[in-house]
């Protein structure tokens, strides 16, 4: 089965909606500056991949995360021409930190923050007249992870349509944790580089909507041909590569296409040491004489890591890639890791390919959570 | 066991005051009751660096999947892992690691906190940990969805095993109360959950081809914008029928055939507040014996009809979780196992 896609909306680092970010990525421009968030002073890592919207430096606010998420699903649905109305249309959302920005601020400043909204339910209600929304707190690949229940959603016959989105901000929790472990605080991300030295974090928002049927197949933006999920029961934080093996080679199957059908895979793509050596291992493994077969990139060297929203950032800019025929570089890729040995990285600058069909979107988070989407290409 | 639908084959329990599944619908207030020590209860060995919430879960965890046949205590890892899913539900469980971890920060550096805490930032946790614990490799869920996030959890985890994705799914909500949760949620800590319940749900040919025994069938699980548009699409009231009785459940795929004889509210609900359709229901809310149990609530009320069912009160449970002001209402029907009625 395949589920049309009719509507995308993003907000990030690098574009206020999903054309801006996507010409963007092309043009590889990337939205890379020193801390803005939090007083730097308190801190070894001093950058990240912030959306600029605060009211002044280092004065943060609450709902930042709440506001990209309406501002995404309100793009998509538009587009999807379903308005603002979105009553009796689930909607799934997800997110590895939810609004623990605001608890933070709440505990720490006194900021003004309902506990209420910690998750995404009530706002949604608010905006669109939902009742259905469900909020997944599941690390990096939550957003993917919710695309796969939409899809069995619509594949149960009970819905139409589904929305899916996913929406992150900075933590200083995460990223004082994450500084923490750090050996040397990274200046950039750069996935799959020798050089790289960890991750940073990333702010945004994506949305798609997802429809069983659509009567003008020109119309869609592309579609979903399977969402694998799945755990590997390693360890809290370390990837293990194969359950990662595992989940490209079920999105594949489900899919019905081999490794040699793919014609471009958006990458996980951390820049730490443990994931991209895990996810070039696994991929190699999955793929096997044919990884040299499709182009390889991974958008987090332009927009950080946008955790929960990554996995579908990366689906939008899959299905516009191989719509356009545009494919982002991986910024700052010099010399890869052994373990991506044959890869077909695009680097330097975007690469213009013809006759794309096929993308492979990989999004792995704590705890071992993976989730592996196959999209083909639409018509627009 | 009925030949099609959804099945619970397991509890496990981490709570205050409760030793059985029994103690779960006895009356009685627990205020004296000490809080559970995870502990004492599965040892120290991988508790370290685990918040409380998650040691809360590992507890429930482990007994549920003890009950129903899938580990023993000295044999923790799951030989059916690969065919297992997770869903957890929380909503407050990491919230005073976050809090504390950004408070530490501004007081000092960053050089003041701990890097072992950096998995308690990330809302996973819980079910990460659990599924690394017993080894259950299959979808891993969390959900974070406010007040009906229990009955969701368990909602979500029949989409798992119906979509093919699973054969069963551990379904764990656990809540704990601290400074932190008190203060940001104005819910003292002596009226918050702080415990975990676990169910282990199962296709009924997954049950049967390793012969284990139901404890309950699941129905349909809908949402809905009000209790009673909740209550209302499970119970359809049938006004024609003789005393204006309910109609039998229908919406259940016929995996729950009777009406209820009772009905779990949600947290706080007006107890003699008229609706239509639940008269004569006997009315009842957990959380006024466990406290206010947030994210864990929908586990914990669905654990509650096992052993309502198990003491052979009534045949069928409606369940709800969540009030009109919220961002939906969960509901779902239970039906006792066959050989109960």
């Amino acid at each position: 089965m395949s589920w049309f896609v009719t509507g995308a909306g993003a907000v990030t680092s690098v574009g206020k909606d999903a054309d801006e970010t996507f010409a963007n990525l092309c043009a590889g421009r990337s939205g890379l500056a020193e801390l803005r968030a939090f007083d730097s002073a308190q801190y070894r890592t001093q950058h990240a991949y912030e959306i600029d919207d605060r009211p002044a430096r280092e004065r943060d606010v609450p709902y930042r995360a709440t506001d990209w998420l309406l501002r995404s699903v309100t793009e998509a649905a538009e587009q999807a021409g379903l308005g603002t109305d979105l009553s009796g249309i689930p909607v799934l959302v997800g997110t590895g930190l939810r609004e623990l920005r605001s608890a933070e601020l709440a505990w720490r400043d006194g900021a003004d923050f309902d506990i209420s909204r910690l998750h995404f339910g009530t706002a949604l209600r608010e905006r669109f007249g939902t009742s259905d929304s469900h909020t997944f707190s599941n690390a990096c690949s939550a957003s993917l992870y919710a695309l796969a229940l939409a899809t069995d959603m619509l594949a149960s016959g009970m819905h139409e349509t589904v929305v899916v989105a996913g929406v992150d901000t900075l933590t200083e929790s995460m990223y004082g944790s994450l500084d923490r472990v750090h050996m040397e605080p990274p200046r950039s991300v750069q996935p799959f580089d020798r050089q790289r030295r960890g991750v940073l974090m990333g702010e945004g928002a994506a949305a798609v909507v997802l429809r069983r049927d659509v009567e003008d197949r020109s119309s869609s933006l592309g579609t979903v041909r399977s969402v694998s999920v799945n755990c590997d029961a390693h360890h809290v934080t370390a990837p293990d590569p194969r359950g990662i093996t595992e989940a490209v080679r079920a999105a594949h199957d489900l899919a019905g296409v081999k490794p040699s059908d793919i014609d471009l895979v958006l990458l996980h793509g951390t820049g730490t040491l443990l994931n991209d050596e895990g996810e070039a291992t696994a991929v190699s493994q999955a793929f096997g004489p044919d990884v040299g077969v499709p182009l390889m990139t991974a958008v987090k060297s332009m927009t950080g890591h946008t955790s929960g929203g990554s996995g579908l950032l990366s689906l939008i800019v899959a299905l516009r890639s191989l719509a356009t025929g545009w494919v982002p570089p991986i910024a700052g890729l010099r010399r890869p890791v052994a373990e991506a040995d044959g890869f077909r990285f695009v680097q330097k600058e975007a690469r213009r390919v013809s006759d794309m069909s096929l993308a492979q979107v990989d999004a792995f988070g704590f705890g071992g959570v993976n989730a592996v989407a196959v999209v083909e290409r639409g018509a627009r | 066991m009925s030949e099609s639908g959804t099945h619970i084959t397991g509890l496990g329990l981490a709570l205050p005051g409760v030793a059985e599944a029994a103690d779960l619908v006895s009356s009685g207030e627990r205020a004296d009751a000490p809080p559970p020590d995870p502990a004492e209860r599965i040892g120290r060995k991988g508790l370290r660096y685990k918040d409380r919430a998650t040691q809360l879960a590992l507890v429930a965890a482990r007994d549920a999947l003890c009950d129903a046949g899938l580990i023993t205590p000295d044999r923790e890892r799951c030989a059916a892992g690969g065919s297992t899913a997770v869903v957890a539900s929380s909503n407050l469980g990491n919230l005073d690691s976050v809090c504390t971890i950004a408070g530490d920060i501004a007081e000092k550096s960053v050089a003041a906190i701990s890097p072992m805490n950096l998995p308690n930032a990330s809302s996973n946790v819980v079910a990460s940990s659990v599924a690394i614990r017993f080894g259950l490799r299959g979808p891993n869920l969390m959900l974070c969805n406010g007040v009906a996030s229990g009955l969701d959890a368990v909602r979500w985890g029949a989409s798992l095993i119906s979509a093919g994705r699973a054969e069963r799914a551990l379904v764990v909500g656990v809540e704990t109360g601290n400074g932190v949760t008190a203060r940001l949620t104005g819910v003292p800590e002596d009226d918050q959950l702080d415990g975990a319940v676990a169910l282990v749900l199962e296709s009924s040919t997954a049950a049967r081809l390793r012969g284990a025994t139901s404890m309950a069938s699941l129905g349909e699980g809908v949402r809905s914008t009000s209790v009673a548009g909740c209550v209302g699409s499970l119970l359809p009231y049938d006004a024609s029928a003789s005393g204006g009785t309910h109609a039998r459940g229908t919406r259940s795929g016929g995996a729950v055939e009777a009406g209820p004889g009772v009905w779990f509210v949600p947290e706080r609900f007006d107890l003699s507040a008229p609706l239509p359709g639940t008269e004569g229901l006997e009315r009842h809310d957990v959380t006024r014996t466990f406290g206010r149990a947030s994210g864990a609530l929908g586990v914990l009320q669905c654990a509650a009809a096992v052993s309502w069912f198990a003491s052979g009160e009534a045949t069928a449970a409606l369940v709800t979780s969540g009030d009109d002001g919220c961002d939906g209402v969960a509901g779902m029907m239970l039906g006792a196992p066959r050989g109960a009625r």
